[in-house]
């Protein structure tokens, strides 16, 4: 039974990795990063059936859906894939893009490509309130440090939905899973730069200090991973939110010490336009700060430590599932 | 690419947890100050009740005195003792080391012999490896043992040896060979009775903590009985290598530091400023991800996988994060009244630090054994 399932997650892994390696190269970032849309590479994912992951009916579950963000992020892929993801769990499948944000003073702000969305679904984070829109107005756009469109709409008419566990954490979860992939493809970067580059007569990944640079990534990207599976682990636990918030804390602490140094190990060579490092390590930094960052879930994931009591803490910690 | 498998501890291994709880709650007199790090704390009589209720060696064979329990149920016992801060060194390496030793590579006189003793809480083991000229580059042990008749006769000198002073064995790393081109050639393990054997004598050494736990041990013409090698004459490199993944991913290598959170938590209270709270979640968010990582790791040794580069990348992140626990929670805790406790607490692990990424294998060792895996070199 659980032979079965993974199999059909390595299928479903596979085919996701083969349809970006053909059609999610720098060309297409690039273009993304000017604005324009990656329509299709959307048109194939749906064609494949990739936006029902984890929807009901589709012989997939969440584990799969999230194990598909963490390929999402691998390949850096410039499409609001969570948001068309959890948007068609939450409510209810549609061919095109969910775009979702936060919701705020009765806009939706943060939304990533909601100018090219067909529907709009704001969070609001106090209440765990969804608010779900289908027409809509753009009223700003913004990009973010990834150069990713993100823009804030309004509609004249919300349909509020209630969903659990909280949205905020879901789409925290998804961050993370996005983070995971992200950090193993800068240090998979890392490992070819250095076994590559020559200098001084020997590729430098012969030089311990560089060695060991790419150790400590590694060890980082390892507790990413391993930080975004047990999340993702807690789906349907009563612990899921300080899960989310032990994972999303975490995954956020390996992006500062990942892009840092893969980037050093880059050198000059990776400060530039033309590598494809920063598509991959500007989006880790961009992401880190979405759906609540690294203090917000340390201060919340305290706050329930505190509650519980020093004497209890540990027991807290042995009882993860 | 390294994996660490999605591995939990199932319901039986959960239960096992409330009675080792119990047992704990019973003996508290042994550990009036708890502290986590698990070579502090040398303590004969907890060690043998520990012994007493099955958890010393409790993964070997019944024959030898185990339980034949699992990995994970010993998991459950060593997280569940350090944690608590009970005093745990005695017993630590005879059940971590020497156990899985001799049951992959010793003979059956010296399984009969030794095992059913250690599962008793009667045998504790020291491991001796550093000599003075020999840190890192193991390798360059010269501690000889010759050859002579039925007997060994060795002479040389080991260092930082844990509780040599206090444990009953050592196992030494020695050269039965002279040295050739082949630097991993003619090394052998052997047991030697630190309190009986004739010619070895033993040295305290203070460490910075104001603690005596590690030795200077020197064999003048020392002599045991040639039964006392370990596994093959010459094979000794094969067999130090191999014990060490079993020695470097368990909880130890990431909880030394626990009490201190402990005690930061209880300092702040119920109603923390938000950065007390987020200090608490950050060192929480940490020790929740290496717990993960280090249960992978024991299921995976579980599953007989070879897991020596994962076992380094477990003790490299846990080493370094036991050494950022107590600064997180300096700059967070309030100062003052009451604040007694965790300044203590603090103050000792402080002190300790300093060893927690040098025992077992240095950092850089470590990261050299992660490059290695990534292909590095």
């Amino acid at each position: 039974m659980v032979n079965e399932a993974n199999e059909i997650r390595q299928l479903i892994l596979d085919s996701a990795e083969k349809i970006f390696s053909s059609e999610c190269d720098k060309k297409l970032l690039d273009a993304a990063e000017q604005g324009h849309l990656a329509e299709a590479l959307f048109g194939t994912l749906v064609e494949n059936g990739f936006h029902q992951l984890g929807a009901a009916g589709s012989g997939t579950d969440a584990a799969d859906l999230y194990a598909f963000l963490q390929v999402c992020g691998r390949f850096a892929v410039p499409l609001p894939m969570a948001g068309v993801l959890l948007g068609n769990q939450w409510a209810g499948p549609i061919d095109g893009i969910t775009s979702i944000g936060a919701f705020a003073d009765d806009q939706i702000v943060g939304a990533p490509w909601a100018r090219d969305a067909t529907r709009v679904i704001g969070v609001e984070e106090s209440t765990g309130l969804l608010k779900v829109a289908d027409q809509f107005e753009v009223v700003a756009h913004n990009v973010s440090v990834a150069s990713e469109l993100q823009n804030t709409v309004r509609a004249q008419d919300y349909q509020t939905l209630e969903i659990q566990p909280h949205p905020f954490a879901q789409m925290a979860l998804a961050n993370v899973n996005l983070i995971a992939g992200c950090l193993q493809a800068q240090l998979d970067l890392g490992i070819l730069f250095a076994t590559q580059r020559s200098q001084f007569g020997r590729t430098i990944s012969k030089f311990q200090a560089i060695q060991h640079s790419l150790a400590v990534v590694a060890a980082e990207v390892a507790a990413a991973k391993r930080a975004a599976d047990a999340a993702v682990d807690a789906l349907g636990d009563d612990r899921f939110v300080s899960e989310v918030a032990a994972s999303k804390a975490r995954v956020g602490e390996a992006v500062t010490c990942v892009a840092e140094q893969v980037h050093q190990v880059h050198g000059a060579m990776g400060f530039t336009h033309e590598h494809q490092l920063h598509h991959f390590s500007r989006r880790s930094w961009a992401w880190r700060d979405e759906w609540g960052n690294e203090f917000y879930w340390q201060q919340r994931l305290g706050q329930k430590l505190c509650d519980l009591g020093a004497d209890n803490v540990w027991d807290f910690i042995a009882t993860q599932s | 690419m390294l994996e660490f498998d999605r591995v939990s501890l199932d319901d039986e291994t959960q239960s096992l947890r409330a009675e080792v709880r119990a047992f704990l709650k019973d003996n508290e007199q042994h550990f009036e100050t708890p502290n986590s790090d698990f070579s502090t704390g040398h303590d004969a009589e907890f060690s043998q009740k520990l012994a007493q209720s099955g958890w010393v060696g409790m993964t070997w064979p019944k024959q030898y005195g185990g339980s034949e329990r699992s990995f994970f149920e010993r998991y459950v016992v060593t997280e569940e003792v350090l944690a608590a801060g009970a005093p745990v060194s005695a017993h630590w390496i005879a059940d971590r080391q020497t156990g899985p030793l001799l049951l992959r590579f010793g003979s059956e006189q010296q399984r009969e012999t030794y095992l059913p003793r250690i599962t008793r809480g009667e045998a504790f083991f020291s491991i001796g490896m550093s000599e003075p000229d020999t840190g890192s580059d193991l390798a360059s042990v010269r501690t000889t043992a010759t050859l002579e008749g039925d007997t060994y006769r060795i002479n040389g000198t080991k260092i930082w040896t844990t509780d040599a002073h206090r444990n009953h064995f050592i196992i030494c790393l020695v050269r039965t060979e002279a040295a050739s081109d082949n630097r991993h050639a003619g090394l052998s393990q052997i047991i030697v009775d630190l309190k009986n054997d004739p010619g070895v004598q033993v040295r305290p050494i203070a460490n910075m903590a104001g603690g005596e736990d590690f030795n200077e041990v020197v064999f003048e013409d020392a002599i045991v009985p040639a039964d006392r090698i370990v596994g093959e004459p010459g094979n000794g490199w094969q067999q130090v290598t191999s014990e060490l993944s079993y020695e470097r991913s368990g909880p130890e290598r990431f909880l030394s530091s626990f009490r201190v959170f402990v005690e930061l938590v209880r300092l702040v209270g119920a109603n923390p400023a938000p950065h007390e709270a987020a200090a608490i979640g950050r060192i929480a968010s940490h020790i929740m991800t290496m717990r993960r990582m280090s249960i992978s790791v024991a299921g995976m040794l579980e599953a007989g996988k070879d897991v020596a580069v994962e076992a380094a990348l477990v003790k490299e992140l846990g080493n370094s994060f036991e050494k950022v626990i107590p600064e997180i929670a300096r700059l967070a805790a309030p100062s003052g009244a009451g604040s007694e406790r965790f300044q203590k607490t603090y103050a000792e692990t402080l002190l300790l630090s300093p060893s927690f990424t040098l025992r077992g294998g240095t950092r850089e060792i470590l990261r050299g054994v992660i490059a290695r895996g990534l292909g590095l070199r």
